[in-house]
Order: structure tokens, then sequence, then C-alpha cells
């Protein structure tokens, strides 16, 4: 009995610890949905999640979806521990929302019709701008053009 | 009054000889192993426009055909060209073109370009028939086009070996107008049909199953018609988002089932036809946010989880003569203001009775119960599920309604299904519930 149940408090301990840790997850693909337009969350080049302030971690489809739910509920954008988009040229790589370089161009859609990619590197989104036009935006730029519904020509 | 009428004769036949004239000149490329050509792309440079290239059997390693003058690719004898992983196969970028009867595969995945198939550019008339396409990023790609057409294709993604997230879609619309999709097959991509910034489309008898996200995809898409498509196995049958006048019509949704599963998803669409449409065994037949003024008749609605998911968000919309059966909860909602309008609906939990005899339950009827409110609250009470205490709640609820929406209410719920395929049978629940008075029996 006793391996067993050493064994089992061993197991609700790390249970418990995993729970708590405040940190990024890898985003479910497929089987969660977007927290804000309740899409399916497919496309691993738009991904973007928040993790508040206790750990709990929700999913979206695209950057402007995670934009568009921090301009609905801003106590949940300031209080977040993390907000996280995913680099274009990087699928699956989550990049901090405020440290990333946001590229808006015609011609490059993302899933919710706002034209908006992320990337790590300046350098690359410069590069992508060259080929494909639009502007650059940072983090709180990107919160204001989703309020104003600002989509490029 | 003669005048007018000879000068159309002549100008007509003006036209049939013009037309005539250009299928005489236009001449018919072979390509095959012994053929004048041996490469597609060698007889695509070469051809003129009008011409056809025939492709006659055999596989042809080859990528980046670009169609800039009006042509007709046709295969014979299953000919399949395979891109071996190097980029788009066939890129259109001109008017009138037709591609038939070819199998064309292996596209990798390129998240930058979008590489697809058969990638049409700013091009209209323009008819995809009868091909097969295999294991490719995008299948068919429209961009800024119009007045296209997509018949009996088969669109088949692998998903062995790789994140299903890394597929594209089968078939991909963008800016483009007046398309036809029928008779398709699409299967194992991240969605079926998406449809984004398309209007006056049709898209008709297709098959949508095992992708990843939705069998088909609204965007921004106004103005388009399904009917008789089935959407089977998907991460949703199909959602429409952000799209007004859409006609859904004689739809299968089918096991659509999932934690986060829907049969049809609906939001922020306005002034849309939901008819005659079949619901089977999915998570959530109808989940509908922001909606409205949505006319939802003659549906069947059979062992969903939950029938429909209707969020206070949504107005002035009508359910009428449904049939809802076996489903674990036919409504639930996520608060107590109701706008919308439940009449004639058949529902196999009522328990009301008939003493006149009309069809039509003498006691209205409440398809929220007061346990679905309490699953919207709190996910995880759906253990409870079939236990002793929820019955007896939901039969006080039943009797002292307090917590479930006052005002979503069916006043004249009916007593029999409705069989929509017998219109006598239907035209007489029909005239019975307009309040003519029921023949005795």
């Amino acid at each position: 009995m006793k391996p067993l149940k050493s064994l089992v408090s061993f197991m609700l301990i790390v249970a418990l610890l995993t729970a708590c840790s405040i940190e990024p997850k890898p985003i479910p693909y497929g089987e969660a949905n977007c927290a804000h337009c309740n899409m399916t969350v497919a496309d691993n080049r738009f991904g973007a999640e928040l993790v508040n302030d206790k750990g709990k971690t929700v999913y979206f489809d695209s950057a402007e979806c995670l934009a568009a739910f921090v301009n609905e509920q801003p106590e949940q954008g300031n209080n977040a521990a993390y907000l996280m988009v995913t680099d274009y040229t990087n699928p699956n790589q989550l990049i901090n929302a405020r440290e990333a370089h946001f590229l808006q161009s015609r011609e490059l859609p993302s899933p919710m019709g706002m034209f908006l990619t992320a990337f790590t590197d300046k350098g690359t989104a410069q590069k992508m701008q060259q080929e494909r036009g639009g502007r650059l935006l940072n983090w709180d730029e990107v919160v204001l053009a989703i309020q104003k519904n600002e989509k490029p020509e | 009054m003669k005048n007018p009428n000879r000068l159309i004769f002549i100008l007509a036949h003006i036209l049939a000889l013009l037309l005539y004239g250009q299928t005489a000149f236009s001449a018919t490329l072979k390509v095959c192993k012994s053929c004048p050509y041996t490469s597609v792309k060698q007889a695509v440079q070469k051809a003129k426009p009008g011409d056809t290239v025939l492709i006659d059997g055999g596989t042809y390693q080859e990528a980046g055909i670009e169609i800039n003058k009006p042509l007709r690719l046709i295969g014979q004898n299953n000919p399949v060209i395979d891109s071996n992983y190097k980029g788009q196969i066939l890129t259109i970028t001109v008017d009138d073109v037709t591609i038939e009867g070819l199998t064309l595969k292996n596209i990798a995945t390129s998240y930058i370009r979008d590489d697809a198939a058969i990638r049409v550019f700013r091009a209209s008339n323009v008819r995809i028939l009868n091909n097969t396409i295999l294991n490719t990023y995008y299948g068919i790609y429209l961009q800024n086009s119009e007045k296209i057409t997509i018949k009996d294709n088969v669109v088949k993604g692998e998903n062995t070996g790789k994140t299903e997230s890394a597929l594209g879609n089968a078939i991909h619309l963008y800016y483009t107008d007046e398309v036809e999709i029928s008779g398709n097959n699409v299967q194992g991509h991240r969605d079926g049909i998406y449809l984004e910034v398309v209007k006056n489309s049709k898209v008709h008898r297709n098959t949508s199953r095992n992708n990843q996200r939705y069998g088909m995809h609204f965007m921004f898409s106004n103005g388009n018609t399904y009917t008789y498509n089935v959407f089977r196995h998907n991460g949703a049958g199909v959602a429409v988002m952000y799209t007004d006048d859409v006609r859904m019509e004689h739809n299968t949704f089918e096991d659509n089932w999932g934690a986060a599963a829907y049969g049809l998803l609906l939001k922020d669409i306005r002034d849309s036809v939901i008819r005659n449409n079949i619901f089977r065994r999915n998570t959530t037949a109808i989940y509908m946010e922001s909606s409205s003024r949505l006319d939802i008749k003659n549906n069947d609605f059979e062992r969903n989880g939950w029938a429909i998911k209707l969020m206070t968000t949504c107005m002035d919309d009508t359910f009428r003569l449904n049939n809802f059966t076996g489903n674990s909860f036919d409504v639930s909602t996520n608060g107590t203001s109701q706008l919308n309008h439940f009449e004639n609906n058949y529902w196999e939990k009522y328990t009301g009775y008939d003493l006149d005899k009309n069809g039509v339950g003498d006691v209205p009827y409440r398809p929220v119960s007061l346990y679905a409110m309490l699953v919207e609250r709190v996910p995880p009470s759906v253990m409870f599920m079939r236990s002793f205490m929820v019955d007896l709640m939901d039969n006080m609820e039943k009797v002292l309604p307090s917590i479930i929406p006052e005002n979503l209410v069916d006043e004249k719920p009916l007593m029999k299904r409705i069989k929509h395929d017998n219109d006598k049978e239907f035209a007489q629940v029909l005239r019975q519930t307009t309040g003519a008075a029921g023949r005795e029996r």
C-alpha cells in the first residue's frame, strides 16, 4: 500500500505543480477554439495565446483575435502574464507579442481578414515588407489598428 | 420591323462563322512517351491560343507549368503530373482555360507562398473538371478571379506523418465571384472548401469529410448558396462567419464529433435560410452567436449532443417545423433574455397532451431544460447527465419555471414527427397548425 500511496501523492504534486506553473503552452491545433471568434485554431502560422496571471491559457486563431480580445477586455490584457503570437516564418514558434514585429500587408491574408503577420526578427519583417508591401507595426499599434478596424488598401 | 431582325440574323451568322473559324484553326498537341511532345510544359509553351493539349497516359515529373494563353489541357488514360515537391504544378493567369482529367500530386508545404496544385490568378471562364489532386498543400486555389467551374474533382490530403496543421485548404477561393463548385470530393485538408470574400457562388452535391477544421467555411462571403452537400467527420461541418444572405438547403451534417466540434457554426450572420437539412450525431448541431433574421425550417435534428446552442446575442431568428429527436439537449442558451421565435416544431421530449386532437399540443413546450442551463454555466456538471436528481430538478422546473428563459417557448408544439418527404402530410400539418380546425379521427 505504501509505495502506491507515495506514488499517488507524488503524481498529485506533479499535477498541481504543472497546473500552477505560469508559462506559455504549445497551442493544441485542431482541438482548441479561438476565445474571441470561436473558430477552430488550425493554422499554425497564425495561432496566438494569452496566459493570465493565474496560469490559465486561452487560445486564438490569429493575432487580430488576440488584439480584439484585449480591446474588449482590457483588464485581461493588462493582467496577462504572457501575450504570445506565432512567428510567420517559423510555424509553431510562439513569440512575445509585445516584442514581435507585425506586418500588415494586402498580400498576406490572415485568418480573420486583417492581413496581420508576426515576425521575431525585424530584418525578416522588413524584407517581407519590401517583397509584399504594407506597413510595419508594433503590438500597441496592432491593438489600436484592430480597435479602429484599419485594413490595408 | 424586319430590318433589326435581319441585322441580328446576319450578325449571328458572322459570329457563328468566326467561332467555326476559330475551332477549325485550333490544333491538338499530343503529349505521351512516343508523341511529338514528351513534356507537358513544352507542349503548353508551343501551343497557340485556343489549342488543345492532350496528355495521353504516363507520369510526368514537372512543376511550374504556366498557362498564359487560352488552352484546353485534357488528360486521357489517367496521366499523372508529379511535382516532386518542387512548387506549384499549374498556374493559370488567363481567361478561358479548361483543365480536365489529370492527376496532380505532391506539393510541399510552403508557408509563405501557399503553393497549390492548380492556382488561378486574375482569370475568368476557367473550368477545372474531373481531376484528382493528391497529397498537396493547397489543392485548388482561386484568387481575384470570376466565373469559374470546379466540378467532379477529388482532392485528398495526406495527413500521415505530418501534423495536420501543415495542410492548406482543399479548394480555396479568395476574392473570387460567380463560382460553381459541384460534385467534388474533398478530404484530409485544413478546410474542405473555403470561401473568403466570395459572392454569388453555388456549392452543390459535394462531399467534404475528415478535414481538420471545417468541411466548408465562409468568411465575408455574401449571397451564396449551398445545397445537397454532405459534411461528415470534420472539426466542424460548416462555419459561416461575418456573412449575409446565405441559402443552406438539403445538406447533411453528420458525425462532426469532438470537444470543439459543431455541425454548423454561425457567427455574425444575417438574413439567411437554413431549410431541409439533416443534422445527425454532432456534438452541437447548430451553434449560433450574434446571428439574426435567420429562417430555420424543416430540418431534422437527430441524436446530437446539443441540437441548438442559441446565444443571447441572436435576435429575430425563427425555428419552424423542425424535428428534434434523440438529442441530449434540444436547446441551450447562456442567458434569460430571448428574442427568437419557435413555432410548430416536433419535440420528442414533449410530454404534453392534445385533447382537441388538432395535432398541436395543448400546453406549450419549453425546449431549454434547467439542466441545460446548468451545464452551460458549469460545464463539468455534464457528469450528472441522466441521474435521478437531474431528472427531478428538470421536472420541478417544468412545473414552476424560474431559471429557464421564459420567452424561449414553443407555444404550438406538434404531436407527430413531421415527414418532410411526404408533401401531402406536410401540407396537412401546415394547414392544421395555421389554425384550421383539425379533422376528426
